[in-house]
C-alpha cells in the first residue's frame, strides 16, 4: 500500500510545472550521481505526538512519545539553522524524502477506556501504524542566522488505510547536542479518513475536527569517517 | 423522560465495573457495552459502537489456594484477561481451579507454565516464602509478573524481588498491594492530601476475626503445606499476611516509610503447636511524628476491621469499602459537606466519602451502592492486565520503529504514563513488605526495634 503512494507523482506548485519537475529530476539526479543522499535518521527519545480534540462534553488529547522513519536531503545540503540559508540548496525547492510513521498503540489519552475506542476506530489491528510520505519541502526565504529553517510542505498521509494529500508548515529547530527536532501540526477531519467520530447518543459526540501536532526529533547522518 | 435522561438511566452499576473512572465510564458509554443488551444504537441511531476494552493479555496463574482460585474467578470476570495456564503442585487444587478456568492448561511445575510462550502474564499466589524462585524465572521467562503481598517472607528475598523487577524493564511487576488501585481508596487519598483533615496527628487500625487460621489436610505433608502461615521460619505473622495492606495504606496516607516499630503478642487461643501468635498489638512509628497503631487478633471478631486516620479538623475511617470523615466542631466549613449524605455511628455523625457521589451518571445509584462497586481485588487485576498491555504495546512499537538496539526504551515506557492505571509497583511493594516484616520481628521479640533508611534501599 505504502509503494503505491510513493509512486504517486505530487502536483507542481509553480506556474511553470514542466520546469519544476525538469529541475527535480536534474537535481536528484546530480545529487544521486555524485553522493548518497545524507539521511536524518527518527531519534527514539523526545519526540512528542499529540492528537488535539473536542466533544461535547470537553476537550481531550492523545499523545505519544514514537515517531519513526527519516527525512533524507541530498548529500552536501546541511539542514543548520544557525547558519544563514540553506547551504547546497538551489532555489527554494529541496528534493528531499522523508518516511515516517506513529505506532496507534502508542498514543494514550489518559481516559479509560478511549485508548481502545480509538485504536478500533483506527482499524490499529489492520492498520497499526499512521504513516505520512513526503511529497514536497519548500524553503521560506529568507532564513536568517540562528532562527528556525521553515518550510512548506507536501504529503501523504495515511491512517486507518485512507490516504488524503495534506498540507503543512514545518520548522526545524536545533534538538539536544547535535539533533533537530521537526516541528508541525496539520487540521484533520475524522470523516476525511473514513472515521467515524465517537459517538454515544445523549451522552455525548466527539468532534470531526482534529489536530495533530508534532515534535520529530531526529539525528544527523554520523560523519563521513 | 427525555433521551438524554434514558440514555443515563441505562448506566447500570455493570458499566460502571467495567470502567473504574468517571471518564472511563463516559468511554465505555462512547463505545457499545457488549454486555449490555439494550444498548445497541449503532447505524440507525448514528452512535458509534467501537470497543472500550483494551487489547487481552493471557493470564497463568500460579498457586491456586483459596486466594489464588478467588484471583482466576475476578480475571474470569474481566474481558481481556484469559487465563491459559494454572499451576499448582497439588492435584486437587488444580481440579477445583479448573471450574473457573476450564480452557486453562493445568501445570504441577511452574517451570513447566513458564515455558509457554502464550502464556504472557503470571500472577503469582504461592505461599510468600515461595515467591521469590517463581517471580525471578517469570521475569527471567520475560512474562509481566503479578506478585502477591507481601512480597516475601525475608527482607532478603523481597529486596531480590524488586531488584530483579527494576532490571526487568520490558516487564510489567505489580506488587499485590491492591488498596492501591482502589479508585476509592485514591479518592480519599486526594481528600487527605488536600488537607481536609488539618494536620495528621495518628493512625489506627484494626483486624478482629474468629478464625484458627489452621487449615485441616489429608496428610501430615499436606498439613505442612498447607498451615506454612502459623510457622514462624515461613510466616511473617499478622502483621506481614493480613496487616500489610493496612500498614501500606497508612504508609500510603502519611506518605512516609516508618522509622521504627514495636510490638507485642502471644498465642492466647489456639496453642495447637503454632509458634505465630494469634493476637497481636503493634504500634510503627514515622519519622514526622505520627504513629499508628494496630491490632490484629485471630481469637476475637468484635468490631472487625477499619482504619482510621486523624488529623487536627478532622478523623476519616475506613471501614469495608467506603469511607466517612468526622469533622470537629472549630474544623474550618468545606463547603460541600452540607449537602453530603451523612451516617451515625455511635454518637457521631460521619460524612460519607464517595466517589462521583455527585456526578450525574451516578444519580440513580445510591450512595452506597457508588461506593461499593467492586473488590480491590478487581481493581488491581483491572491495572494490572491495561498496564502490561501499555508495556507489551511499548516495547513492541519502540522495537518496530528504532530496532532492538536502541537505546532509551526504559525512557520511552517511563513515559507511557497517561494511560496507565495507579498499582503499587515494586517499590511500594517492597517498601511495604519490609515495614511488615520488621514489624513482624518487633512483634515476635516483644520490643521496639529500628527501621533503618537503608533497610528501604533496593
Amino acid at each position: 500500500m505504502f509503494n503505491s503512494i510513493r509512486s504517486h507523482t505530487p502536483k507542481p506548485a509553480g506556474t511553470n510545472p514542466f520546469a519544476v519537475i525538469a529541475a527535480c529530476w536534474l537535481m536528484l539526479a546530480a545529487s544521486l550521481n555524485a553522493q548518497e543522499a545524507a539521511r536524518y535518521r527518527a531519534s527514539p527519545i523526545g519526540s512528542k505526538v499529540t492528537i488535539e480534540g473536542t466533544s461535547t462534553i470537553h476537550d481531550w488529547t492523545m499523545t505519544g512519545p514514537n515517531i519513526a522513519g527519516f527525512l533524507e536531503v541530498p548529500a552536501g545540503v546541511v539542514l543548520d539553522p544557525a547558519k544563514e540559508g540553506l547551504a547546497g540548496v538551489t532555489g527554494n525547492k529541496l528534493t528531499a524524502r522523508a518516511d515516517v510513521s506513529i505506532p496507534v498503540t502508542s498514543m494514550q489519552s489518559g481516559h479509560e477506556g478511549m485508548d481502545a475506542v480509538m485504536q478500533d476506530a483506527m482499524d490499529a489491528k489492520t492498520y497499526p501504524r499512521i504513516q505520512y510520505h513526503l511529497t514536497e519541502m519548500v524553503l521560506k526565504t529568507p532564513h536568517a542566522a540562528g532562527t528556525p529553517l521553515e518550510f512548506d510542505t507536501k504529503g501523504d498521509l495515511v491512517v486507518a488505510g485512507v490516504t488524503n494529500a495534506i498540507s503543512m508548515p514545518v520548522r526545524i529547530e536545533p534538538g539536544d547536542k547535535s539533533k533537530l527536532k521537526v516541528i508541525g501540526s496539520v487540521p484533520l477531519k475524522m470523516t476525511d479518513f473514513k472515521i467515524k467520530p465517537p459517538v454515544k447518543l445523549g451522552v455525548f459526540r466527539t468532534a470531526d475536527e482534529i489536530k495533530i501536532v508534532f515534535e520529530w526529533v531526529i539525528s544527523p547522518p554520523a560523519p563521513k569517517q | 423522560m427525555n433521551e438524554n435522561e434514558s440514555e443515563l438511566s441505562r448506566y447500570n452499576r455493570r458499566d460502571f465495573i467495567r470502567s473504574t473512572t468517571t471518564f472511563g465510564a463516559m468511554m465505555a458509554l462512547m463505545g457499545g457495552v457488549p454486555l449490555q443488551a439494550e444498548d445497541k444504537p449503532a447505524a440507525d441511531s448514528g452512535a458509534t459502537n467501537y470497543s472500550t476494552v483494551s487489547a487481552p493479555v493471557s493470564c497463568g496463574v500460579i498457586g491456586c489456594g483459596a486466594w489464588g482460585r478467588e484471583i482466576i474467578q475476578t480475571l474470569g470476570a474481566l474481558p481481556n484477561a484469559p487465563v491459559v495456564a494454572i499451576c499448582d503442585g497439588y492435584e486437587p487444587m488444580l481440579r477445583r481451579s479448573k471450574e473457573s478456568a476450564p480452557n486453562a492448561e493445568t501445570f504441577t511445575d511452574y517451570h513447566k507454565l513458564l515455558e509457554k510462550k502464550e502464556v504472557e502474564a503470571v500472577i503469582v499466589a504461592t505461599p510468600t516464602h515461595q515467591h521469590r524462585e517463581i517471580v525471578e524465572a517469570a521475569l527471567k521467562a520475560g512474562k509481566h509478573v503479578y506478585c502477591e503481598a507481601p512480597l516475601a517472607s525475608t527482607v532478603e528475598d523481597a529486596r531480590a524481588i524488586a531488584k530483579a523487577a527494576k532490571a526487568a524493564i520490558k516487564s510489567n511487576f505489580q506488587s499485590g498491594l491492591q488498596l492501591r488501585s482502589d479508585p476509592q481508596k485514591q479518592f480519599v487519598l486526594g481528600f487527605v492530601r488536600s488537607g481536609a483533615i488539618g494536620k495528621t496527628v495518628m493512625a489506627r487500625s484494626q483486624w478482629h476475626k474468629k478464625q484458627s487460621w489452621r487449615r485441616p489436610a489429608a496428610s501430615p505433608e499436606r498439613e505442612q503445606a498447607l498451615n506454612w502461615r502459623l510457622r514462624k521460619e515461613t510466616s511473617t505473622g499478622l502483621i506481614g499476611e493480613i496487616g500489610i495492606h493496612q500498614l501500606d495504606l497508612m504508609n500510603w496516607l502519611v506518605r512516609e516509610r516508618p522509622s521504627w516499630a514495636a510490638g507485642y503478642g502471644g498465642i492466647l487461643a489456639y496453642p495447637d503447636g503454632r509458634d505465630v501468635q494469634d493476637t497481636i498489638q503493634s504500634v510503627v512509628g514515622y519519622s514526622g511524628g505520627v504513629n499508628f497503631s494496630y491490632d490484629c487478633t485471630l481469637a476475637n471478631s468484635f468490631d472487625a476491621d477499619y482504619d482510621i486516620i486523624y488529623g487536627t479538623d478532622a478523623a476519616v475511617m475506613f471501614r469495608e469499602d467506603k469511607a466517612w470523615l468526622f469533622k470537629e466542631v472549630d474544623a474550618p466549613l468545606l463547603g460541600w459537606e452540607v449537602y453530603a449524605r451523612k451516617d451515625m455511628f455511635y454518637k457521631e455523625t460521619g460524612i460519607t466519602l464517595v466517589m462521583n457521589a455527585s456526578k450525574s451518571v451516578q444519580k440513580a445509584a445510591s450512595a452506597e451502592a457508588a461506593a461499593n462497586l467492586s473488590s480491590p481485588l478487581h481493581y488491581a487485576l483491572v491495572a494490572f492486565i491495561t498496564n502490561s498491555g501499555i508495556v507489551r504495546s511499548g516495547v513492541k512499537d519502540f522495537i518496530d520503529s528504532y530496532g532492538a538496539d536502541a537505546e532509551g526504551l526504559a525512557e520511552t515506557l517511563a513515559s507511557l504514563t497517561k494511560g496507565r492505571l495507579h498499582a503499587a509497583g515494586y517499590q511500594e511493594g517492597f517498601e511495604a513488605t519490609v515495614s511488615a516484616i520488621l514489624a513482624n520481628e518487633a512483634v515476635m521479640k516483644g520490643q521496639k526495634i529500628a527501621l533503618e533508611k537503608e533497610s528501604f534501599e533496593i
